[in-house]
Protein backbone atom coordinates (compact mmCIF):
# COMPACT_ATOMS: atom_id res chain seq x y z
CA UNK A 1 0.00 0.00 0.00
CA UNK A 2 2.69 2.55 0.91
CA UNK A 3 4.78 1.62 -1.78
CA UNK A 4 2.05 2.05 -4.34
CA UNK A 5 1.58 5.50 -3.18
CA UNK A 6 4.89 6.29 -2.94
CA UNK A 7 5.18 5.42 -6.55
CA UNK A 8 2.12 7.74 -7.51
CA UNK A 9 3.65 10.43 -5.47
CA UNK A 10 6.45 10.42 -8.19
CA UNK A 11 4.57 11.21 -10.77
CA UNK A 12 2.07 13.19 -8.32
CA UNK A 13 4.89 15.12 -7.03
CA UNK A 14 6.46 15.61 -10.56
CA UNK A 15 3.24 17.59 -11.57
CA UNK A 16 3.29 19.50 -8.15
CA UNK A 17 6.42 21.08 -8.85
CA UNK A 18 5.79 22.31 -12.43
CA UNK A 19 2.45 23.45 -11.55
CA UNK A 20 2.04 27.82 -11.29
CA UNK A 21 1.44 28.70 -7.50
CA UNK A 22 -1.74 30.34 -7.54
CA UNK A 23 -1.69 34.42 -6.43
CA UNK A 24 -4.74 36.99 -5.81
CA UNK A 25 -5.00 39.14 -8.94
CA UNK A 26 -6.32 41.70 -7.09
CA UNK A 27 -4.12 41.58 -3.99
CA UNK A 28 -0.96 42.30 -7.42
CA UNK A 29 -2.71 44.86 -8.47
CA UNK A 30 -3.45 46.29 -4.82
CA UNK A 31 -6.96 46.65 -6.15
CA UNK A 32 -9.15 48.46 -3.17
CA UNK A 33 -12.76 47.90 -4.47
CA UNK A 34 -14.15 46.20 -7.72
CA UNK A 35 -16.43 48.02 -9.76
CA UNK A 36 -19.60 46.54 -10.47
CA UNK A 37 -19.74 48.55 -13.99
CA UNK A 38 -16.14 47.35 -14.76
CA UNK A 39 -17.17 44.28 -17.20
CA UNK A 40 -13.17 43.82 -18.47
CA UNK A 41 -12.46 42.51 -14.85
CA UNK A 42 -15.04 40.99 -14.16
CA UNK A 43 -15.63 38.56 -16.92
CA UNK A 44 -12.35 37.54 -16.92
CA UNK A 45 -14.09 35.39 -13.43
CA UNK A 46 -17.24 34.63 -15.69
CA UNK A 47 -16.71 31.24 -16.96
CA UNK A 48 -19.30 29.96 -19.89
CA UNK A 49 -22.20 28.96 -17.46
CA UNK A 50 -21.62 32.55 -16.14
CA UNK A 51 -21.52 31.33 -12.61
CA UNK A 52 -18.87 32.91 -10.19
CA UNK A 53 -15.50 31.06 -10.60
CA UNK A 54 -14.33 29.88 -7.43
CA UNK A 55 -11.65 30.54 -5.64
CA UNK A 56 -9.44 27.41 -5.81
CA UNK A 57 -9.23 27.88 -9.54
CA UNK A 58 -8.29 31.54 -9.82
CA UNK A 59 -6.49 31.81 -6.54
CA UNK A 60 -8.27 35.18 -4.76
CA UNK A 61 -7.82 35.92 -1.57
CA UNK A 62 -10.77 35.39 0.71
CA UNK A 63 -11.43 39.24 0.95
CA UNK A 64 -11.03 40.16 -3.09
CA UNK A 65 -13.36 37.09 -3.36
CA UNK A 66 -16.21 38.67 -1.53
CA UNK A 67 -15.38 41.98 -3.53
CA UNK A 68 -15.76 40.09 -6.21
CA UNK A 69 -19.08 38.35 -5.65
CA UNK A 70 -20.66 41.20 -4.30
CA UNK A 71 -19.55 43.25 -7.86
CA UNK A 72 -20.84 40.38 -9.79
CA UNK A 73 -23.96 40.14 -8.35
CA UNK A 74 -24.18 43.99 -8.32
CA UNK A 75 -23.75 43.55 -12.14
CA UNK A 76 -26.57 40.93 -12.59
CA UNK A 77 -29.30 42.89 -11.19
CA UNK A 78 -28.72 45.38 -13.28
CA UNK A 79 -28.58 43.21 -16.42
CA UNK A 80 -24.70 43.82 -16.69
CA UNK A 81 -23.91 40.56 -16.33
CA UNK A 82 -26.50 37.26 -16.64
CA UNK A 83 -27.71 34.90 -13.86
CA UNK A 84 -27.12 32.15 -16.43
CA UNK A 85 -26.42 30.95 -19.84
CA UNK A 86 -27.49 28.51 -22.12
CA UNK B 1 -22.69 63.54 3.29
CA UNK B 2 -22.30 60.04 1.65
CA UNK B 3 -21.82 59.35 -2.02
CA UNK B 4 -24.25 57.65 -3.55
CA UNK B 5 -24.26 56.13 -7.19
CA UNK B 6 -27.21 55.16 -8.98
CA UNK B 7 -27.56 53.24 -12.33
CA UNK B 8 -30.99 52.97 -13.77
CA UNK B 9 -31.91 51.78 -17.37
CA UNK B 10 -34.65 53.06 -19.32
CA UNK B 11 -36.48 50.84 -22.18
CA UNK B 12 -34.71 51.95 -25.64
CA UNK B 13 -38.01 52.68 -27.31
CA UNK B 14 -38.58 55.42 -25.38
CA UNK B 15 -38.45 58.98 -27.66
CA UNK B 16 -34.87 61.07 -27.12
CA UNK B 17 -38.07 63.71 -25.65
CA UNK B 18 -39.91 61.11 -23.46
CA UNK B 19 -35.81 59.82 -21.61
CA UNK B 20 -34.80 63.28 -21.02
CA UNK B 21 -37.47 64.13 -18.74
CA UNK B 22 -37.61 61.04 -17.23
CA UNK B 23 -33.80 61.70 -16.54
CA UNK B 24 -34.23 65.41 -15.57
CA UNK B 25 -37.67 64.29 -13.42
CA UNK B 26 -35.11 62.16 -11.93
CA UNK B 27 -32.38 64.07 -11.37
CA UNK B 28 -34.36 66.92 -9.79
CA UNK B 29 -34.98 64.44 -7.12
CA UNK B 30 -31.71 64.99 -6.04
CA UNK B 31 -30.85 68.69 -6.39
CA UNK B 32 -34.27 69.39 -4.27
CA UNK B 33 -33.71 66.97 -1.70
CA UNK B 34 -30.07 68.90 -1.50
CA UNK B 35 -27.98 66.60 -3.15
CA UNK B 36 -24.96 67.59 -5.28
CA UNK B 37 -24.49 66.18 -8.73
CA UNK B 38 -20.63 65.12 -9.30
CA UNK B 39 -21.96 62.79 -12.64
CA UNK B 40 -25.45 62.72 -14.44
CA UNK B 41 -24.17 60.41 -17.53
CA UNK B 42 -26.18 58.81 -20.53
CA UNK B 43 -24.10 55.46 -20.79
CA UNK B 44 -25.54 54.94 -23.81
CA UNK B 45 -27.59 51.60 -25.56
CA UNK B 46 -26.54 48.41 -24.45
CA UNK B 47 -27.63 44.84 -25.01
CA UNK B 48 -29.12 43.38 -21.54
CA UNK B 49 -27.67 40.39 -20.30
CA UNK B 50 -31.29 39.20 -20.00
CA UNK B 51 -34.42 40.79 -21.32
CA UNK B 52 -36.45 42.89 -19.07
CA UNK B 53 -40.21 43.66 -19.86
CA UNK B 54 -39.57 42.19 -23.36
CA UNK B 55 -37.07 44.21 -23.81
CA UNK B 56 -33.16 42.83 -25.39
CA UNK B 57 -31.75 46.36 -24.88
CA UNK B 58 -31.68 49.60 -22.53
CA UNK B 59 -30.30 52.88 -21.92
CA UNK B 60 -27.70 52.95 -18.80
CA UNK B 61 -27.63 56.29 -17.03
CA UNK B 62 -25.63 56.95 -14.29
CA UNK B 63 -25.81 59.34 -11.52
CA UNK B 64 -22.71 60.35 -8.82
CA UNK B 65 -24.21 62.22 -5.81
CA UNK B 66 -23.45 63.36 -2.45
CA UNK B 67 -26.34 63.53 -0.68
CA UNK B 68 -28.43 62.57 2.62
CA UNK B 69 -29.89 58.97 2.78
CA UNK B 70 -33.18 60.10 2.49
CA UNK B 71 -32.37 61.33 -1.41
CA UNK B 72 -31.41 57.89 -2.67
CA UNK B 73 -34.63 56.32 -0.79
CA UNK B 74 -36.80 58.85 -2.44
CA UNK B 75 -35.08 58.37 -5.76
CA UNK B 76 -35.36 54.86 -5.35
CA UNK B 77 -39.75 54.83 -4.75
CA UNK B 78 -39.75 57.33 -7.23
CA UNK B 79 -38.15 54.60 -9.52
CA UNK B 80 -40.34 52.00 -8.30
CA UNK B 81 -43.53 54.36 -9.61
CA UNK B 82 -42.09 55.06 -12.86
CA UNK B 83 -43.13 52.68 -16.18
CA UNK B 84 -40.01 54.25 -17.81
CA UNK B 85 -36.98 52.68 -15.42
CA UNK B 86 -36.75 48.99 -16.20
CA UNK B 87 -33.70 48.42 -13.23
CA UNK B 88 -31.97 50.25 -10.97
CA UNK B 89 -29.45 49.86 -8.83
CA UNK B 90 -27.95 52.58 -6.00
CA UNK B 91 -24.76 52.05 -4.13
CA UNK B 92 -23.13 53.62 -1.45
CA UNK B 93 -19.69 54.24 -2.71
CA UNK B 94 -16.91 53.77 -0.02
CA UNK B 95 -15.30 57.49 0.78
CA UNK B 96 -11.77 56.13 -1.11
CA UNK B 97 -13.57 54.64 -3.75
CA UNK B 98 -16.10 57.77 -3.39
CA UNK B 99 -13.23 60.13 -4.06
CA UNK B 100 -11.46 58.26 -6.68
CA UNK B 101 -14.60 57.89 -8.74
CA UNK B 102 -15.09 61.47 -8.48
CA UNK B 103 -11.91 62.16 -10.08
CA UNK B 104 -12.48 59.77 -12.93
CA UNK B 105 -16.20 60.87 -13.69
CA UNK B 106 -14.71 64.82 -13.40
CA UNK B 107 -11.93 63.04 -16.52
CA UNK B 108 -14.81 62.10 -18.25
CA UNK B 109 -16.57 64.61 -18.59
CA UNK B 110 -13.94 67.05 -19.55
CA UNK B 111 -13.18 64.14 -22.38
CA UNK B 112 -16.53 63.89 -23.53
CA UNK B 113 -16.48 67.86 -23.67
CA UNK B 114 -13.32 67.94 -25.82
CA UNK B 115 -14.77 65.26 -27.93
CA UNK B 116 -17.79 67.33 -28.68
CA UNK B 117 -15.87 70.36 -29.34
CA UNK B 118 -13.52 68.11 -31.49
CA UNK B 119 -16.71 66.71 -33.48
CA UNK B 120 -18.12 70.95 -33.91
CA UNK B 121 -14.62 71.94 -35.28
CA UNK B 122 -14.75 68.79 -37.68
CA UNK B 123 -18.54 69.31 -38.58
CA UNK B 124 -17.54 73.57 -38.88
CA UNK B 125 -14.71 72.22 -41.08
CA UNK B 126 -16.23 69.98 -43.23
CA UNK B 127 -19.20 72.25 -43.88
CA UNK B 128 -16.34 75.13 -45.18
CA UNK B 129 -14.88 72.33 -47.38
CA UNK B 130 -18.21 71.39 -49.01
CA UNK B 131 -18.89 75.51 -49.25
CA UNK B 132 -15.33 75.66 -50.69
CA UNK B 133 -16.40 73.22 -53.26
CA UNK B 134 -19.29 74.89 -53.95
CA UNK B 135 -18.21 77.59 -54.88
CA UNK B 136 -15.19 76.36 -56.93
CA UNK B 137 -17.55 74.61 -59.14
CA UNK B 138 -20.84 76.45 -59.46
CA UNK B 139 -21.43 76.72 -63.10
CA UNK B 140 -21.39 72.43 -62.78
CA UNK B 141 -24.50 71.80 -61.02
CA UNK B 142 -25.15 68.18 -62.47
CA UNK B 143 -23.10 65.66 -62.84
CA UNK B 144 -22.30 65.88 -66.73
CA UNK B 145 -21.35 69.01 -66.78
CA UNK B 146 -18.27 68.10 -64.54
CA UNK B 147 -17.20 65.13 -66.40
CA UNK B 148 -17.51 67.12 -69.57
CA UNK B 149 -15.82 70.11 -68.29
CA UNK B 150 -11.69 70.48 -68.99
CA UNK B 151 -9.49 68.89 -66.64
CA UNK B 152 -7.60 71.24 -64.23
CA UNK B 153 -4.92 69.51 -62.86
CA UNK B 154 -1.69 67.70 -64.23
CA UNK B 155 -1.80 64.55 -66.62
CA UNK B 156 -0.16 62.10 -64.08
CA UNK B 157 -2.93 62.83 -61.80
CA UNK B 158 -5.63 62.56 -63.55
CA UNK B 159 -6.80 59.14 -62.40
CA UNK B 160 -7.57 60.36 -59.19
CA UNK B 161 -8.87 63.68 -60.12
CA UNK B 162 -11.51 61.36 -61.83
CA UNK B 163 -11.97 59.18 -58.68
CA UNK B 164 -12.26 62.89 -56.69
CA UNK B 165 -14.65 64.31 -59.08
CA UNK B 166 -18.52 62.39 -58.73
CA UNK B 167 -18.01 63.41 -54.79
CA UNK B 168 -17.32 67.02 -55.98
CA UNK B 169 -20.46 66.83 -57.84
CA UNK B 170 -22.14 65.66 -54.97
CA UNK B 171 -21.72 67.97 -52.29
CA UNK B 172 -21.87 71.09 -55.25
CA UNK B 173 -25.48 69.48 -56.13
CA UNK B 174 -26.38 69.26 -52.33
CA UNK B 175 -25.37 72.70 -51.38
CA UNK B 176 -27.26 73.84 -54.90
CA UNK B 177 -30.52 72.63 -53.25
Amino acid sequence: MAMRREGGGGFGRRRFLFRRRKYCKFCEAKTQWIDHKDMKTLQNYIPERSKILPRRISGNCAKHQRDLMRAIKRARSIALLPFTSD
Amino acid sequence: MPTYETLFITPPTLSDDEERTTVETLAAIVTEGGGEFTANERMGRRRLAYPIRKFDDGVYTRFLYDAEIEVPKELERRIRLSDNVLRSLTVRLEDDWAAAAKVQAVKDAERRAEQAAEAARLAEEEAARAAEAAAAAPEAPTEEAVEAAPEPAADPAAESTEEAKPQEAASAEKEGE
